[in-house]
């Protein structure tokens, strides 16, 4: 499972999806507030409308009938004003109503009629509510909370109005609306918003999902195709539907694809030929150079018989002869490799005995010219012998013909999965900027120089070559005047690759 | 006098190769279709046969196989190519060495001296390699009482490894005791010789017990009565 903030990276779907839910939750929010907020306060200015004109009618009728009731004493306005107070409790929830009669004075209280109905405490009514209403000769209007002795408590509007009790003196008369029904409305209607915005946040969320993923469908597999394309699958194409912007996207991609194709395998097709052209020549060559190599050998034998002239010539042509069949062998060699029909042989051998092997046989008399520094135990490596004896061939033969007449070391060193060796002369060396020129294929170190040895100039090409075929390297340290070092590192073990170096290419 | 054939589709190095040879004190014959190898083969008998690959009427290879079908006789094939395909069939149809042209005349000359050789220089009547006596004598090779038939080079490579059983013998030293050959050349012609005798003395060619292979170094003699 990716990480969201992988996720925002690498998923183009997954960036506008979230993109657009987090905008849809917004707006559908705002939207939903201000929804809400239209339909509570209409419903409570219908509340409020209905309520103040209930209240007002109620206590007119109530001073009507206060003022136009016969009553002797108190116990009969008593009477009265309990009949008035016996308002039916709540059945009807649409209908719950309360009423409440104070008095003004509130200290000198030798006889009072204050009431409520339905066990209503007093203190529904604010202190504030009262002031207000007294002073006012209006009708007045407030929110409020029902509160009965019970301990129960509802949202309310009260309506307040000043009576006149014959004989009683001034009183506040307030009506009481129950909000509860309009509550229990709101409360519905503020789920129903909650479900309805989440609903719609997740249907937008994955509208947006799946037709963008399917919008995006062919760039992710035009994404693929490129990749295989990459990784060498020129066959490979992509599907295409319809007519539409994408699926003309799809046609220039495949008409990129086998134009593509086309080229490689041209390209392909010419190196083929050349290579073959290469190895079929050099293969040729070998009979008629094996008739003169044979017949030059005979003329060779019998060179004292000749005069001196002829003799030499026979002596050069023999030389010449050998150095054409080694530029043979080479060019035979590079062009396997170009053909990419090398392969390795691989067997388990004791690098330190394969070098002095090497040394042996470039060199058997001239030991002291060569110094190897090998550890005393066998070195072990998986490699394909031919190949790593041609390398240190190679290399070695490059520093003795560089070498002007100064010793040649050559160390052999090992780690834990890689082993070098390194050749180090101290002859003529070469330009740090020629570095990159050594491998090259005929190069020469310097043009002007006549040849020692018989070099075919494919020699360290060959032996990079028949390096990285091992995973190997071969790196190069040289400064004019002081010589060359180069140094062969390949992983021990068949298969294995280079992680450090045992010797290093620049000399302490 | 000892008789070469010498089979090869380029008549001028057919001509060297004979020029050469005969300045060595051989007998020539030359041949240049592989198709007439066997009818002159039967008539004349050579002592040795060079061979080249690729031969107008039937390939060196199949030509190999029909001589070794009915010989022994050293063969030395003669290839124009290098690659280890052309050189391991060739291996394989029976023939004993090979050259790669453009091969050096001095060269090819002193490997069919060690082909052409009779090793008889040091009789040691009975020499024994695993569980295999080999009568030097009458060049023949006898498991539990039968005779296995050895090409010559098979029976001098079975011979140099039994001669020392002690020793742990390298590819470049058997190529240069069995083969005549210089150093640092190709060893994969041992690896092939090495796999031929096996499937030929060993019970089990995948286990063996007669050539032991000693990992990293080379080749052993199995020791006599180890069980097989």
């Amino acid at each position: 499972m990716k990480s969201p903030f992988a996720a925002w990276r690498s998923s183009l779907v997954f960036r506008v999806t979230s993109t657009i839910v987090a905008l849809s939750v917004i707006i559908i929010w705002l939207l939903g507030s201000a929804l809400f907020n239209q339909i509570s306060s209409g419903i409570f200015d219908e509340k409020l409308k209905l309520s103040i004109s209930d209240a007002q009618s109620t206590a007119r009728n109530t001073q009507l009938q206060l003022t136009f009731s016969q009553y002797q004493d108190k116990a009969a306005l008593k009477l009265i004003l309990a009949e008035i107070l016996a308002v039916p409790p709540k059945s009807f929830e649409s209908a719950a109503r309360e009423l409440a009669i104070f008095s003004y004075a509130k200290t000198k209280s030798l006889y009072k009629y204050d009431g409520t109905s339905n066990l209503l405490e007093a203190n529904s009514v604010s202190e504030k509510f009262r002031i207000l209403t007294r002073a006012s000769k209006k009708t007045v209007w407030d929110r409020t909370n029902l509160k009965y002795i019970d301990g129960k408590i509802e949202p309310a509007i009260v309506v307040g109005h000043n009576l006149t009790i014959k004989g009683a003196g001034k009183y506040e008369f307030y009506v009481l609306f129950s909000l509860a029904q309009q509550s229990r409305t709101m409360a519905l209607i503020l789920n129903y918003l909650w479900l309805t915005g989440i609903a719609l946040t997740l249907l937008i969320g994955l509208i947006t999902f799946f037709v963008f993923r399917r919008l995006i469908a062919p760039i992710r597999d035009a994404a693929r195709v490129a990749e295989e394309l990459t990784a060498g699958n020129l066959e490979l194409r992509m599907d295409i539907q319809g007519e539409d912007e994408i699926a003309s996207l799809g046609y220039s991609f495949n008409e990129m694809a086998v134009s593509l194709q086309q080229q490689i395998s041209r390209l392909e097709n010419l190196s083929k030929l050349q290579q073959r052209f290469v190895s079929d020549v050099s293969h040729e060559l070998r009979t008629p150079l094996t008739t003169i190599r044979m017949a030059s050998q005979v003329i060779y034998a019998s060179r004292e018989s000749f005069d001196p002239t002829i003799s030499r010539s026979a002596e050069l042509l023999i030389s010449q002869i050998e150095r054409f069949e080694s530029l043979l062998t080479d060019l035979l060699e590079v062009s396997r490799f170009d053909a990419q029909a090398a392969v390795l042989e691989i067997e388990e051998v004791d690098i330190t005995a394969l070098v002095k092997e090497t040394i042996d046989y470039l060199h058997p008399s001239q030991d002291r010219i060569i110094q190897l520094w090998a550890p005393d135990k066998p070195v072990m490596v998986d490699v394909d012998p031919r190949r790593i004896k041609r390398i240190v061939r190679n290399l070695i033969s490059n520093a003795v013909d560089h070498r002007e007449d100064k010793s040649i070391d050559i160390q052999i060193e090992e780690n834990e999965n890689e082993v070098s060796v390194g050749v180090r002369d101290y002859g003529i060396g070469f330009n740090y900027t020629d570095k990159k020129l050594l491998f090259e294929r005929f190069w020469r170190a310097d043009s002007s120089r006549a040849r020692t040895t018989g070099g075919t100039g494919l020699g360290l090409s060959i032996a990079l070559e028949d390096a990285k075929l091992h995973q190997g390297e071969i790196d190069v340290w040289g400064a004019r005047g002081l010589g060359a070092h180069f140094v062969l590192t390949i992983p021990k073990f068949a298969g294995g690759s280079i992680q450090s170096k045992p010797i290093s290419a620049q000399p302490e | 006098m000892t008789l070469i054939m010498v089979v090869d589709d380029d008549q001028d190095l057919a001509e060297m190769l004979g020029i050469v040879l005969n300045g060595a004190g051989y007998e020539v014959d030359l041949v240049g279709r592989g198709d007439e190898v066997m009818p002159i083969f039967t008539a004349q008998n050579p002592d040795l046969i060079l061979l080249d690959v690729m031969l107008p009427g039937l390939s060196g290879v199949e030509v190999c196989k029909l001589i070794r079908e009915k010989s022994m006789v050293p063969i030395v094939m003669l290839s124009a190519k290098g690659d280890k395909q052309d050189v391991v069939a060739g291996l394989e149809a029976g023939a004993d060495d090979y050259m790669v042209k453009p091969f050096d005349p001095s060269e090819l000359v002193a490997r069919m001296k060690v082909r052409l050789r009779r090793s008889t220089a040091e009789v040691s009547s009975d020499l024994q390699i695993g569980n295999i006596k080999i009568d030097q004598i009458e060049h023949s090779i006898i498991r539990d009482g039968q005779i296995i038939a050895l090409t010559r080079l098979e029976f001098d490579l079975l011979v140099a490894l039994a001669k020392e059983p002690g020793r742990v013998f390298s590819r470049e030293a058997l190529l240069s005791e069995v083969w005549g050959y210089r150093p640092a050349t190709d060893t994969r012609l041992v690896n092939v010789h090495i796999q031929r005798l096996r499937s030929k003395v060993e019970l089990d060619p995948e286990n063996p017990t007669i050539i032991l292979t000693v990992r990293g170094v080379g080749y052993k003699a199995g020791v006599p009565g180890s069980s097989q």
